[in-house]
């Protein structure tokens, strides 16, 4: 397969943007300047055809094998009713595949020094709440008047965002004149939504990770207890008809946890931090190496999806953004409800315990991995071409990994190789703690092909987890091998 | 230029070529000619005019049809110009819009917005508003089932637009694509009073079912063209007291507390009678100080103003002095005075500003200062609007006195003397003066004036008379104001007739005598 386009992997702090800074990211071109895979990079290649990610809009990119035709164009609706209200897409088509919707290029994008607008979304559409008090709105949804008012004026909303603009989207979903009515049919419902808050026990039982069932059990008694509290029997009917049943807000709280985007955002003179749910910004998948980002337009009060700076596109490649960077799986499948597949997370952790040490510099030179501890990247200049093993995983591993650095002492075989022993040994012992294997995990999935989204997103997280130690073994091992070099 | 040299060339070359080659060169040069230079073509006429004798030189058939030129535009859009050697329009209309290098800000946003291409297509379902998210997605369950579930999910999608549609009358979207006309609307029948006023019968101005009663009156209280008093005391800022030297000094005093007034702001009567106070204050101190001069002396009092002036500034001291040296007062002050500072000097004057002359002033605020002062005279403060009826206050601190006797008054304080007491100081010093320029014994016994010597001596020498009488005509002023002396000369005269030496004793002069007698009867 031919090498990889690399570009530099981006860390921002969460998915927050800081005011007015737009992200360039350089790149490394290739020599021979071809630009193969329009996914990102650090992949193996899938065992199977099927897709591993859930089919929530906010996804991983498709693997390459997924032929184009699964992808159909979305209903010209989707993009119309937008268009009316003056939001404008450039060069972009969203399509729906099995996993969702997608934003995917419709033409080819030279790399260019400015950043390209591929969407501008204004104000009037999107949802917002300030994050800290006194808190706005945007003119037109301002619940004033309604008492669902008073129930957003009761949360805190430092801590309880998330309730707040699913509040605010269920009272926009119940006006008549606003766009989220229309909107809201594009958006996935219940069935659809891999969000955990969704999931049934069973599926939380099925991740094999107990914080993270434990987290989302309270958040879903949190919503719920929310639900009881402002939506108890004796509450008026303009409340009652927002959500009848506690399904429907739970819902609503998961697509605002996974759908809102934290931006700074300039208004008038007033900087704030908002919350913000953006109808059509938030069809854009997940990568961790991202070729757009958001921009805040203040000069006329629009949200911007813009193409990073001298990114290369081609035509069909998927526009992706990086929803919360440098975080762990376990964050990413908490918020949104999706965890890295084909092991490019490469943030995720191990908790390693234990003494072993191998030598970073090694480590990193054996994969070609460079750059600084914040952002690694894979030199692929300073491997062959055919070396596809590292990706995000290794990358990962390069970060977890107990490693010891200390300037020009060279590390002394034996030693490194006991380290990467005991390590390995470490890794089988996390592995052998999971209850099923990665095998059979995969047979499972592939077994249940019309299962719960929940469910599937279950297992393919805790699936995920174990693809990821074992290619830290492998790792490991590669790593022996050529730690005589 | 280029096609006038072709002309000639073909000229050129219609001479020496045949009639064939003609047509093939004015083909080829009419190529030459540009559509606007015409110019050229009528200077190509002549020329071809001319040369009429080679038949194969006409550039121009009769029969071929006129070229008109259409009042199109120039297929050129700019060119340079001759004249101005730049750059220029073609028709001279407005200059080109410049490129996007040159737009404002957030204009190539709006272009590009505007330009982007509207989204075709229909869509198959149509909105849920609402009720149902995730309605208008198509949804996939897997790859291998999707085409299974396809089928399901379009049959699904059928369903559920038809449940929705009961509920909504129109997909909002195609309501973008029709114009609705509105029906005429069809108007109730009109009854009773809009009947009446639509036929034209008699009917109340104003229809009864939509009248309102007609409220109460509003008492006079209420108008508001009614002078009411306004619940402040003051209606207008002008009513304020305007701020006065006296009144801002005293408000100072009152804040550093010097003096206790009443209440915040001091009241006219408190602004008299510091006023008054003040006066009387400076007077006595002025007072105090004069008196104070008198006594110790000019010399001691100065001496305060003279630091480096250590001896003895008593009077007895400067007497010594005087005695010792022979230097008056005068001289020693000026000695004292040598030995003076220029600042002292500036201080005892009270012309330096570098001194405090007032530390109430100084010390007052910078509002209380603009208040009498006013600020900046460029940038002028609030001070600076003056209520143009404002009456200013001239009274003194006396004012509630009586108009005093000024007569009395000024003769209390000895600036006016009576009538009386002048003449007395008058003929005193007119006293002196004869006593002064008597020359001889008879003529200082005759100096003596008064009605006693004349009417003593009868037999007085005609000198003495005369020099008498002399005395009295060179002082006749003294004759005119004293009537007394005119008194005891014109007595004797009316009485009766005299006789001779009666007369001779009764004339004033000799000369009288001497003069006609037709005079004297």
């Amino acid at each position: 397969m031919a090498t990889s386009f690399v570009p530099l992997h981006q860390i921002n702090g969460c998915f927050t943007y800081p005011r007015p800074e737009i992200k360039y990211n350089r790149c490394h071109f290739r020599g021979r300047g071809l630009s193969p895979t329009p996914c990102p990079k650090y992949r193996l290649r899938p065992t199977n055809a099927s897709v591993e990610t859930p089919p929530f809009p906010l996804f991983q990119p498709p693997p390459l094998e997924e032929s184009p035709s699964q992808l159909e164009p979305a209903d010209p609706d989707f993009y119309k009713i937008g268009y009316v209200r003056s939001m404008r897409a450039y060069g972009i088509d969203f399509k729906e595949g099995p996993d969702g919707f997608g934003v995917y290029a419709s033409k080819d994008v030279e790399p260019l020094r400015r950043a390209r607008v591929i969407m501008e979304i204004p104000l009037e559409l999107m949802l917002t709440i300030r994050q800290k008090l006194p808190w706005m709105f945007f003119p037109d949804i301002v619940p004033l008047g309604h008492p669902i008012f008073d129930i957003i004026n009761s949360t805190n909303p430092e801590t309880d965002w998330d309730l707040r603009l699913a509040c605010l989207l269920l009272y926009a979903l119940d006006r008549d004149d606003n766009f989220w009515q229309l909107y809201g049919d594009f958006l996935p419902s219940a069935d659809e939504c891999t969000s955990l808050l969704l999931a049934t026990e069973d599926d939380l039982s099925l991740l094999q990770d107990p914080d993270l069932a434990s987290t989302m059990r309270n958040q879903r008694r949190r919503a719920l207890e929310f639900w009881e509290k402002n939506w108890h029997s004796g509450v008026p009917l303009k409340i009652k008809r927002l959500a009848r049943d506690p399904e429907r807000f739970i819902w609503a709280v998961s697509i605002a946890q996974s759908r809102c985007i934290n931006m700074q955002v300039r208004i008038g003179a007033l900087v704030q931090d908002a919350n913000m749910l953006i109808p059509y910004a938030d069809m854009l998948n997940h990568s961790f190496q991202p070729n757009c980002f958001l921009h805040w337009r203040f000069k006329d009060r629009m949200v911007e999806v813009m193409i990073n700076a001298g990114q290369r596109i081609k035509k069909g490649e998927e526009m992706t953004i990086d929803y919360m960077s440098g975080q762990q799986n376990h964050l990413l499948m908490q918020r949104y409800g999706f965890s890295s597949s084909v092991l490019q997370n490469p943030w995720d952790v191990i908790p390693f315990s234990g003494n072993a040490h191998i030598h970073l510099d090694s480590f990193l030179s054996v994969f070609n991995i460079s750059g600084l501890p914040g952002e690694y990247y894979h030199n692929s200049q300073l491997a062959d071409k055919g070396n596809n093993f590292v990706n995000g995983a290794v990358i990962a591993a390069a970060r977890t990994l107990p490693t010891w650095s200390d300037g020009d002492v060279p590390p002394i075989p034996s030693m490194e190789r006991k380290a990467v022993k005991e390590l390995q040994e470490e890794c089988q012992q996390i592995l052998a703690q999971f209850p099923t294997t990665s095998a059979e995990d995969q047979k499972l999935l592939d077994s249940m092909p019309e299962a719960r989204r929940t469910l599937e997103t279950a297992i393919k997280y805790r699936l995920h987890r174990k693809l990821f130690i074992e290619k830290v073994i492998e790792a490991l091992d590669i790593y022996q091998e050529c730690i005589l070099f | 230029m280029s096609s006038l040299s072709v002309n000639f060339l073909c000229q050129e070359r219609c001479a020496t070529a045949g009639k064939t080659g003609y047509n093939h060169l004015q083909t080829s040069s009419i190529g030459y000619f540009p559509a606007g230079i015409l110019q050229v073509r009528i200077g190509l006429n002549k020329v071809s005019k001319r040369a009429n004798s080679f038949p194969c030189v006409k550039c121009e058939k009769k029969d071929e049809p006129i070229e008109h030129v259409s009042v199109e535009r120039p297929p050129y859009y700019s060119y340079m110009d001759s004249t101005s050697g730049q750059l220029e329009p073609a028709s001279g209309a407005r200059a080109s819009i410049p490129e996007e290098e040159y737009w404002p800000e957030g204009t190539a946003s709006r272009v590009r917005a505007a330009r982007a291409p509207e989204p075709t297509g229909t869509s198959a379902g149509s909105p849920s508003y609402g009720k149902s998210p995730g309605s208008r997605r198509k949804k996939y369950k897997t790859p291998a089932a999707s085409q299974s579930s396809q089928v399901s999910i379009e049959p699904s999608e059928t369903v559920v637009p038809e449940i929705v549609e009961d509920t909504v009358d129109d997909p909002k979207d195609s309501t973008l694509d029709y114009v609705i006309y509105q029906t005429e609307p069809k108007e109730d029948e009109e009854t009773g009073y809009e009947l009446d006023k639509k036929f034209g019968r008699p009917h109340p101005f104003i229809d009864p079912k939509v009248k309102k009663p007609m409220e109460e009156p509003l008492t006079s209280e209420e108008l508001w063209w009614n002078w009411r008093k306004p619940e402040k005391e003051q209606w207008s800022r002008w009513q304020r007291r305007r701020p006065d030297v006296e009144m801002v000094f005293l408000k100072a005093m009152a804040e550093t507390g010097q003096v206790k007034l009443y209440g915040e702001i001091p009241t006219l009567t408190e602004t008299s009678l510091y006023r008054a106070r003040r006066h009387l204050f400076k007077e006595e101190r002025l007072k105090a100080e004069q008196e104070r001069l008198e006594r110790i002396g000019p010399m001691a009092y100065y001496s305060e103003w003279v630091k480096a002036w250590k001896r003895d500034t008593s009077r007895e001291a400067i007497q010594k002095h005087f005695e010792e040296t022979g230097e008056d007062e005068n001289a020693q002050l000026i000695e004292m005075f040598s030995y003076q500072t220029d600042r002292e000097y500036r201080i005892m004057m009270g012309t330096d500003v570098r001194i405090r002359r007032d530390p109430l002033a100084m010390r007052m605020r910078e509002d209380q200062i603009k208040q009498i002062w006013g600020g900046d005279p460029v940038y002028p403060t609030v001070n600076y609007i003056q209520d143009p009826d404002e009456v200013i206050d001239y009274r003194g601190p006396d004012f509630h006195e009586p108009t005093p006797n000024m007569l009395a008054h000024l003769k209390e304080h000895g600036k006016i003397i009576s009538r009386e007491e002048l003449e007395k100081i008058l003929a005193k010093e007119k006293t002196e003066e004869l006593e002064m320029t008597d020359i001889d014994d008879a003529m200082a016994r005759a100096v003596d004036i008064g009605e006693n010597e004349d009417d003593e001596e009868e037999d007085g020498e005609v000198d003495g008379e005369g020099g008498e009488e002399e005395k009295i005509t060179r002082n006749w002023s003294v004759l005119k104001s004293t009537p007394q002396l005119r008194k005891s000369k014109a007595k004797p005269k009316k009485e009766e007739p005299m006789s001779l030496e009666e007369a001779v004793d009764d004339s004033e002069n000799l000369t009288d005598f001497l003069m006609d007698f037709e005079e004297e009867e």
